[in-house]
């Protein structure tokens, strides 16, 4: 019997996480449907765009570039913060979904899964119809869309969701590589990017069929072992298991922030890292891990940076103990000079339902409840409802940072 | 200075104070080994950490003193033929080494400026046997902390107390302990570095003869028939361990030991290198299941128990529980759980030679 596979992918992802919370919590414009981007604030008017709108696409504003210059080519451009906390609701919501309908789920990225679908048939129906099923179960109960690509492997699996967006089901079989996937431009084959498509158009492959028929001895001449790897990718080849949590998915969770003026003391200081550390201990716990090792970064207004490092024996998810052992790192480090830039991150993890019990840090169950109530509080009313009065006054934000950093990249073999 | 020994006496004293001699210094004198002739023949390593001195039977022809490198020392003597051993010192500070028909001639140092080892005022004495310190050891050493934050853990507590003497060992996540009575009636508290009492365990027999224990105030003095050791002591104060020691239990067990060690073993198996996953222990209705479910796969064993108390399910880190099972030297031991999520003990079935606490790994 054949493997089914299936890749599910979200579309433009932050974004439309971002348009279906605001829709829940009664907005009645749909960012989807405007020119509309994720990045940065907009107050402070700095940071790039991470995703867009297809309206935003029509003004020609691409991912990555400064909001400054999209702000140009589209005026009215609405420009959504990062929130990472958020993405990891709606990723942890949407792995849910996909393991009602196989227990084989591999977390790929944020925004994309894989799912064995092999053997599943007899509860859930033929490929088709239940990748149906699985795309619309998403779209009425999360209120975004995705889509959906069946094959026999991963690769065609993810060739096939990449096929025409948004909401849509598409199959790559073997059989239909040839008609589905060879006309297309040989750049779209996964693992061909900027670097490998320009040596390929000197060859004159243009297409993924191109490469598939292309001959074998002259890629390996000039591509090596790549070549090999790639000309199987367009033939449909690859044989990689779909590894449930063969290592959790994300390796780290940093903050870092610079300081429009000059941090000289160590009560800012303290206050710069506890924001951070604010963000960073709810990231931690939404994702469900606990950490072992903490990371001090610190940048001079010299624009020189150092950081400092301590792995701890006991892994720890509590934002007031990130707190103080970043302190304890920070004041080890710091010298005194002015400081335009500070950073935390943790890194080690440990998933929390499986954690070791320490003798020294006995979990405080008290402060662990308050955590988690001003997460629930933050997560539904915003992040700066709830604030630390420590903060009142002292024209520093009291919760720093957004940019989601450490999710593992795509790696070149599945 | 001129001397003759027998070769394997002489290898087995430079392999003991080798133990005690830096292979990497700043000086070259660190990194050799003190030969002394007096009345005996004396050899010494020190790397202030801790130091050794050992002596043995020579036919002394000359007294004198010289420091040889320890590395290049050992190496020659260990590949000399079994047989008489003579060396003696030019004035140049050459040493020529003559065994059979194997001649050697290499440089050594001048003893002046080596650091010998500080004399250790007697205030507190104890003696036990060569075995029974062994036994602590070896029963405590493996939950010392490798934790650098936290310094004083990476060493034992050795505590002498109304007649018992009992070693101490935590890294937060287990605590072991282990008893002897002695005859003394000294208290005294000292924590020792942890490497140094590995190199002691090595150094120890299994013998009845006597290790007679000082102590001062930064240093401990432990002696042999043939040998003197004597360890630095970390400094501050060791953590109250019997606060951890939970008093009331939900579930007691009786297990027969090699039983239970090799289902951990089993269960075990599958649990990948990077040790994250724990063993699950399910005891009800007189049985214990140890299950373990990881990426690889699910494992299942099956022991019948004597159980009091309720039933408990608590998972642990295979390793934790093993380490501990496998010094307990006992046919059967008792194991006491005070929770799910709280720590488990494990002692024999008589007496209180030691108690091994473990905590569990939260399973959900």
């Amino acid at each position: 019997m054949n493997n089914i596979i299936m890749h599910v992918d979200a579309n433009s992802a932050y974004l439309s996480w971002e348009a279906a919370y605001r829709l829940q919590k009664g907005a009645t414009v749909d960012l989807r449907n405007i020119p509309s981007v994720v990045g940065g604030d907009e107050q402070s008017r700095h940071g790039i765009v991470l995703a867009k709108s297809i309206p935003a696409k029509k003004y020609d504003i691409k991912t990555g570039e400064a909001l400054f210059t999209a702000r140009k080519k589209c005026p009215n451009l609405v420009v959504a913060p990062v929130r990472y906390e958020l993405y990891m609701m709606c990723h942890n919501a949407m792995i849910n979904i996909l393991r009602d309908f196989s227990p084989k789920v591999q977390v790929y990225s944020i925004d994309e899964a894989f799912l064995d679908y092999t053997g599943m048939q007899a509860v859930h129906g033929d490929p088709v119809s239940a990748a149906y099923k699985l795309k619309n179960r998403i779209k009425n109960e999360l209120g975004f869309t995705v889509n959906v690509g069946i094959s026999t492997n991963k690769l065609l699996a993810k060739m096939a969701s990449e096929l025409k967006k948004p909401d849509m089901v598409h199959t790559i079989f073997p059989e239909e590589i040839k008609q589905k996937m060879w006309p297309l431009p040989v750049k779209e084959l996964f693992m061909v990017g900027r670097a490998t498509a320009p040596k390929l158009y000197r060859l004159n492959i243009f297409t993924i069929g191109d490469l598939a028929n292309a001959d074998p001895e002259l890629l390996k001449y000039r591509l090596k072992s790549w070549g090999k790897l790639i000309q199987d990718y367009a033939n449909g080849i690859e044989d990689s298991p779909v590894s449930e949590n063969a290592r959790p998915p994300i390796k780290g969770i940093g903050n870092s922030t610079t300081i429009p003026f000059d941090v000289d003391s160590m009560d800012e200081a303290r206050k710069v890292l506890l924001s951070l550390c604010e963000m960073v201990g709810m990231r931690l716990r939404q994702a469900g891990f606990s950490a072992k090792l903490i990371s001090v970064y610190l940048r001079n207004s010299d624009l020189q940076g150092k950081s400092h490092q301590r792995k701890y024996e006991a892994a720890t998810d509590d934002t007031y103990n990130i707190f103080n052992l970043s302190a304890q790192l920070m004041e080890e480090l710091w010298t005194g000079e002015p400081l335009r830039g500070m950073g935390v991150q943790v890194s080690e993890l440990v998933p929390n339902d499986i954690l070791q019990v320490s003798m020294f840090d006995i979990p405080n169950e008290k402060r662990r409840l308050l955590d988690q109530s001003i997460d629930d509080i933050r997560m539904k009313h915003g992040p700066k409802s709830v604030v630390r009065s420590i903060f009142i006054n002292s024209g520093l934000s009291p919760i720093t940072g957004g940019v989601i950093e450490d999710f593992k990249m795509m790696s070149s073999r599945f | 200075m001129k001397f003759s020994c027998n070769k394997q006496d002489l290898m087995e004293a430079i392999n003991i104070v080798q133990k005690a001699v830096m292979t990497k210094a700043t000086i070259p004198i660190l990194e050799g080994i003190y030969i002394e002739t007096n009345d005996s023949l004396k050899m010494v390593g020190n790397c202030y950490d801790m130091g050794i001195e050992c002596s043995i039977n020579a036919d002394i022809q000359q007294k004198g003193s010289i420091v040889l490198n320890s590395r290049m020392f050992g190496d020659i003597v260990r590949r000399l033929p079994n047989s008489e051993v003579f060396i003696q010192v030019k004035p140049n500070f050459n040493v020529i080494i003559e065994c059979d028909n194997s001649y050697f001639e290499i440089k050594g140092l001048s003893a002046e400026g080596y650091p010998m080892l500080p004399t250790v005022e007697e205030e507190q004495k104890i003696s036990v046997s060569q075995t029974s310190l062994r036994n602590m050891i070896r029963k405590t050493i493996y939950a010392i902390s490798n934790d650098e934050n936290r310094k004083i853990l990476t060493g034992s507590l050795i505590e002498a107390n109304d007649g018992d003497l009992s070693m101490v060992a935590l890294d937060g996540f287990r605590l072991a302990v282990a008893k002897v009575m002695i005859k003394e009636d000294t208290n005294f508290k000292a924590v020792i570095p942890g490497k140094n009492l590995t190199e002691i365990y090595k150094i120890l027999e299994q013998s009845d003869k006597d290790v007679k224990i000082t102590l001062s105030k930064n240093q401990a003095l432990f002696e042999l028939e043939q040998c003197r050791i004597i360890s630095k002591l970390l400094e501050g104060e060791y953590m109250n361990y019997k606060n951890f020691l939970p008093e009331q239990f939900e579930t007691n067990i009786v297990v027969d030991v090699s039983e239970i060690i090799e289902s951990i073993e089993r269960a075990s198996l599958i649990t990948n290198d990077d040790k994250r996953y724990p063993v699950k222990i399910v005891i009800e209705d007189n049985k214990m299941l140890i299950t373990s479910n990881t990426d690889v796969g699910i494992s299942k064993e099956e022991l019948l128990i004597n159980i009091n108390g309720n039933n408990m399910t608590i998972g642990f880190n295979p390793k934790y529980l093993l380490d501990s099972l496998k010094v307990a030297d006992e046919e059967k031991v008792e194991i006491f759980f005070s929770s799910s999520v709280g720590p488990c003990i494990i002692k024999p079935i008589e007496g209180d030679s030691f108690v091994f606490m473990i905590l569990p790994v939260r399973i959900k």
